[in-house]
């Protein structure tokens, strides 16, 4: 009787260990084959993710030039999606970072058309025109961006800076009171805003706008120098005097400390 | 040269000194204007988003798409004030 108490004990004590093994996952099977297709399938899929592998640390450590060897390689393979768009869009940003924006664009382009919706794509689109110094075709890659977006902050912050610099003040307003609906504790946000107001002449606007962003940041030099300016238009020189002396004190931009102290002083 | 003609001379370069230090005078003030333009240059473009794994972007947390279609700025990865 007592060894069959003991067998008994025994197996009630590894039946949960069991049952907790086989929680594991089937094993994958292995590739045992002789089929020349099955097996050049598989080399290639083994390759393709070696190359991404190997691309991806490569682009951490900053070598752009070995990271673009490894996905030009993966995308050679023609791989299916996702891996398609991608290895386009990981190869984009290293013919970026090596200065070929014309390639970069191609890339990116080419990474939409694959997968339309690609938000990050897009995103790097309009960055990548920027940096190549396109305005026109970022603009362009902002539209798509924020069709494809409508409430991405990085899709409203790009077009209203477009608009901004090329003087479309109603789509910057819109953009950046947008912006900052959704996040209103971006100071940024409400420099540029103050921007388009003080392009469009409104003061007030302008100077509540430059008040929220310091408010949020009481070392932001630009914001206060921008300030100092909204004084000087409104005729608020002694404002404006301590605006530019602040910002002076503030700024660790050395042009902007030098012009915001010969400001202060002429006033 | 008849004393007529030296007082029409020293008048002339008197109003010619004169216009021209005025005119140095606006335009340094215009030099001052233009000096803080620059300055009131918009804020810093976002930079580019990084790379994704052969997942793709609708593997498991693809942080550059979370990035893209983030509605604040620091979730957005946008650029910090500064100073």
């Amino acid at each position: 009787m007592r060894p069959a108490v003991c067998v008994l004990a025994a197996v009630l004590c590894v039946v949960p260990t069991l049952a907790y093994a086989q929680t594991y996952a089937t094993p994958t099977e292995a590739p045992r084959t002789t089929d020349r297709k099955t097996l050049t399938s598989l080399v290639r899929e083994r390759e393709l993710h070696e190359r991404f592998t190997r691309g991806l640390a490569a682009e951490s450590r900053g070598a752009w030039a070995d990271a673009a060897t490894e996905f030009t390689r993966a995308i050679a393979l023609d791989p299916p999606e996702p891996r398609g768009s991608t290895a386009r869009y990981d190869l984009a940003i290293a013919k970026a970072r090596l200065g070929d924006y014309a390639a970069a664009r191609t890339l990116l382009t080419d990474a939409l058309a694959r997968d339309p919706g690609f938000i990050a794509a897009a995103a790097n689109l309009v960055t990548v025109d920027v940096m190549s110094g396109d305005l026109h075709a970022a603009r362009a890659s902002a539209e798509r961006f924020i069709a494809l977006a409508p409430t991405s902050a990085r899709a409203r912050y790009a077009r209203g800076l477009l608009a901004l610099r090329s003087g479309d003040l109603a789509t910057a307003r819109a953009d950046f009171r947008a912006l900052l609906a959704d996040d209103p504790s971006y100071a940024l946000a409400h420099y540029d805003l103050a921007l388009v107001e003080l392009h469009d002449g409104r003061l007030d606007a302008a100077e509540s706008e430059l008040r929220r962003a310091l408010a949020l940041a009481p070392g932001y030099a630009r914001a206060r120098f921008a300030l100092g300016t909204v004084y000087v238009r409104a005729g608020r020189n002694s404002e404006a005097r301590a605006a530019f002396d602040r910002a002076a004190a503030d700024a660790a931009d050395i042009t902007l400390r030098t012009i915001a102290a010969t400001l202060r002083d002429r006033l | 040269m008849g004393p007529m003609r030296t007082r029409w001379t020293i008048l002339l370069t008197l109003l010619a000194t004169l216009a021209t230090a005025g005119g140095i005078g606006v335009a340094a003030e215009l030099t001052l204007e233009e000096l803080g333009r620059p300055q009131l240059a918009p804020s810093g473009d976002a930079g580019l988003l990084a790379p994704i794994t052969e997942a793709g972007r609708t593997g498991w947390d693809c942080t550059p798409e979370k990035a893209a279609r983030a509605t604040t700025a620091r979730a957005a990865e946008l650029p910090a004030s500064e100073r």
